[in-house]
């Protein structure tokens, strides 16, 4: 399983994280059940992948 | 007072009537008897009125108790509100945004309803009514599940679920904190195995507190199940979006599951080896088995009155709320960048319907990319009515466009705000 952060504005933090695997968009939003399995992820040491660089 | 002690009172002659005249009839704690009464009955009527029949007309009745009264063959409320009184939604499984057939677990084919299962393999599938009793009271779909890997382990399961969120519990007019007040449900079945099966109630509120309802089908029969549960004290509700009452029929529970110690008709804590009594049957180990529910009802009071036919537009709004897909084949959505330094574009995407919450997003197709295409589509924000899309390409320059677009036919978006 992988996640990857978008690509931000100077200064912004992310809002939303990809699940890399099924293309999947999940906000910051604490009764989203995706969120809630990104942060059991990110609760067993993970850290998601940094956004693309420019192209 | 003058008292007449006859046995019996016969008109004179050939006459047909005999009257009474007086202001009022006493007949203390006995009974009247007649044929026939006719003229207006006024004044206070107490006892009971049995074998009224003709056209009579009732006036001046301020109150009918009853627990379960029917007019014309239909019941109605004992409690609870008298329109929107179905808790569930799409309940006559007419809704499938995200397709008719799948072999994956979850929200895959009918809306609002999620399988579950291990060991045994499922498909889950939107299917067509053309007969039969469900078809008769206006059903046209029913949701099936069919068995295509069957497995004999203790650990084998099946599930078919519907979320309530709370709030909807909470605010439906079932005192839920009192065993004397009552929900509902009723639903059509069909299972190719004969025995008894379970409805489990699950109060998502309170950890792992449940209730138990047992029904049995025969063969290859549309049954019409229908029974009722009480509140309990230790039932809770919040007032809030998030998961309430979880229905699930259970087609089957491998005995991992299952035990003696498991109760029906009452609530219950459970723990993680007796959800329920045994299954004498094994659906999961049987072959090509189906089972098929639909018309699914859960209301307030003790009668299980007509299903609640909605119209698909109704129905479609109600799930949208949970999830909500556009088909997006060749549709442009024109990304801008503001005039400070190069980076993505930017799109607003409104909503059909207000989400349960800030949904999740994903997409099908290829997208296009190069030239003024913005590639894959990326949200960088959500809210429950609202999401802002932007280009992959980070290299919109300032003021400047790209559009994100699909031409593949597969093409379409989505919104996730599943329980």
């Amino acid at each position: 399983m992988t996640y990857k952060f978008p690509w931000t504005e100077v200064g912004e933090s992310p809002k939303t994280v990809c699940h890399v695997e099924t293309r999947r968009w999940i906000p910051f939003e604490p009764g989203n059940t995706d969120y809630q399995e990104y942060l059991a992820w990110l609760a067993e040491g993970n850290e998601p992948l940094p956004a693309d660089d420019p192209s | 007072m003058s008292i007449l002690n006859v046995n019996q009172i016969q008109p004179v002659g050939s006459g047909q009537t005999v009257t009474i005249s007086a202001t009022n009839i006493s007949a203390g704690s006995a009974t009247v008897t007649a044929g026939t009464f006719t003229g207006n009955l006024t004044g206070n009527v107490t006892g009971n009125a049995t074998g009224l029949s003709g056209s009579p007309t009732l006036s001046g009745i301020t109150s009918v108790s009853t627990s379960n009264l029917t007019v014309n063959g239909n019941a109605y409320p004992s409690a609870g509100p008298l329109s929107n009184r179905n808790l569930i939604i799409n309940g006559a499984m007419q809704v499938a945004q995200r397709g008719t057939s799948s072999t994956s677990t979850g929200y895959q084919t009918v809306d609002r309803f999620t399988v579950s299962r291990n060991g045994v393999s499922v498909t889950q599938s939107q299917e067509t009514l053309s007969s039969g009793d469900p078809y008769d009271e206006g059903f046209r779909y029913f949701l099936r599940y069919t068995n295509t890997a069957t497995n004999s382990s203790a650990q084998s399961f099946v599930e078919i679920s519907q979320y309530i969120e709370s709030q909807n519990v909470a605010q439906s007019g079932w005192n839920y904190k009192s065993s004397s007040s009552y929900i509902t449900t009723s639903f059509w079945v069909r299972s190719s195995l004969a025995g008894t099966y379970y409805v489990h109630y699950n109060n998502d509120d309170v950890d792992k507190f449940v209730y138990n309802k047992a029904f049995t089908l025969s063969s290859n029969t549309w049954t019409k199940v229908t029974h009722s549960i009480p509140g309990d004290s230790s039932c809770v509700f919040n007032n809030d979006n998030g998961r309430g009452l979880r229905v699930v029929i259970v087609p089957h529970y491998g005995t991992d599951y299952t035990d003696s110690s498991s109760q029906t008709d009452a609530w219950f804590t459970r723990t993680t080896s007796n959800y329920s009594p045994d299954f004498a049957q094994n659906w999961s180990n049987s072959a090509s088995a189906t089972f098929d529910i639909t018309g699914l009802q859960l209301e307030v009071g003790t009668v299980a009155t007509p299903f609640e036919h909605r119209s698909y537009g109704d129905e479609l709004a109600r799930c949208q709320r949970y999830y909500q897909k556009m088909i997006v084949e060749d549709i442009k959505f024109t990304c801008s960048r503001w005039d400070q330094s190069q980076g993505v574009g930017e799109c607003n995407v409104y909503l059909r319907e207000t989400m349960r919450l800030a949904p999740t997003f994903a997409f099908t197709g290829t997208w296009d990319t190069g030239g003024g295409w913005g590639g894959d589509p990326v949200m960088t924000l959500a809210r429950p009515d609202v999401v802002v899309l932007t280009t992959t390409v980070s290299t919109v320059a300032a003021s400047g466009v790209k559009v994100l677009r699909s031409e593949t036919t597969d093409a379409s978006i989505s919104f996730t705000a599943e329980l």
